[in-house]
């Protein structure tokens, strides 16, 4: 893809998260919004990995992707028996809804891709969406959590973004 | 009297004859729990003896692995909730990892 698309792209991604930051844009998210946003958040990582998994030649960039859907789906089980035992639903919300519309145009650029220009641009991306994932947990998730088992989760769960985007810089610095 | 005074003696002296060996008896091998919680391995460090156990429990929701380069000290992946057991064998210090996540490190020393 373009520079300029890709580039596109990262600060639409940071703009969503932005927007959940922002106090004027939007008020903060209450318990059901914030499961919500962590099932949205694991659910196109996971989406991008499979693909990944799928279409790319590299077994670097092959183990990482597997890696993502395994952690991203425990973390999601991991929340949905919690919202359970809550007994909240998670709910939409604008930033919910970007995710899912930022993972879906993702997608769709990476479809038109392949070889070291697919692995680079899926690369790229997981650098940018783990870096937001965590700002968004630290800005606005662990902050405004309510229930304190949601925020322990949330608080013990950060770990393993920040394993996830190391390992992605990783990658990235090989494809440079 | 004499016959008691002989069978006390005799106690005694068995007594003094085990005393010995029950002090130099080696103590039970022991298990050491290293929780894996949180991306990290709970405690870093973890001092055992040779035949102990050591069990890494995971408390995460997605697997670990343990490796190291010591004889037999590599799981296959530990599932969220599961655990693996390994018996300590030679002395020594091994630093080991998740082969999965390569940020988390931890060392077992055992003596």
């Amino acid at each position: 893809m373009s520079k300029f698309t890709h580039k596109l792209l990262c600060a639409a991604i940071t703009g969503a998260f932005a927007l959940a930051g922002s106090a004027q844009a939007q008020t903060a998210p209450d318990d059901a919004q914030i499961a919500g946003i962590v099932v949205a958040a694991n659910t196109v990582d996971i989406n991008a990995g499979q693909l990944a998994e799928k279409m790319s030649k590299d077994a670097g960039v092959k183990s990482f992707a597997r890696q993502m859907v395994t952690d991203h789906t425990g973390v999601n089980k991991q929340a949905s028996a919690l919202v359970k035992k809550l007994k909240v639903t998670p709910a939409d919300s604008d930033l919910s809804k970007s995710l899912k519309t930022g993972g879906d145009a993702n997608l769709a650029k990476l479809r038109t891709l392949k070889g070291k220009d697919f692995d680079k641009a899926y690369v790229d991306h997981e650098v940018a969406y783990h870096q937001s994932v965590i700002d968004a947990l630290d800005k606005t998730l662990i902050p405004n959590a309510k229930n304190a088992e949601l925020k322990d989760t949330l608080v013990k769960t950060r770990p393993a973004f920040v394993a996830h985007l190391e390992h992605a810089k990783q990658l990235q610095s090989t494809m440079k | 009297m004499a016959f008691l005074l002989k069978r006390a003696g005799c106690a005694l002296a068995l007594l003094a004859a085990l005393a010995p060996a029950a002090q130099a008896a080696p103590a039970a091998p022991a298990v050491h729990t290293i929780l894996i919680d949180g991306m990290r391995f709970i405690p870093q460090t973890v001092e055992v003896k040779a035949g102990d156990t050591v069990v890494w429990r995971n408390k995460d929701p997605f697997p670990h692995t343990v490796m190291a380069a010591a004889p037999g000290l590599a799981s296959p992946p530990i599932a969220a909730g599961a655990s693996w057991r390994y018996k300590a064998a030679r002395a020594g210090a091994y630093p080991y990892l998740c082969t999965l996540h390569s940020t988390m490190t931890a060392t077992l020393v055992v003596k």
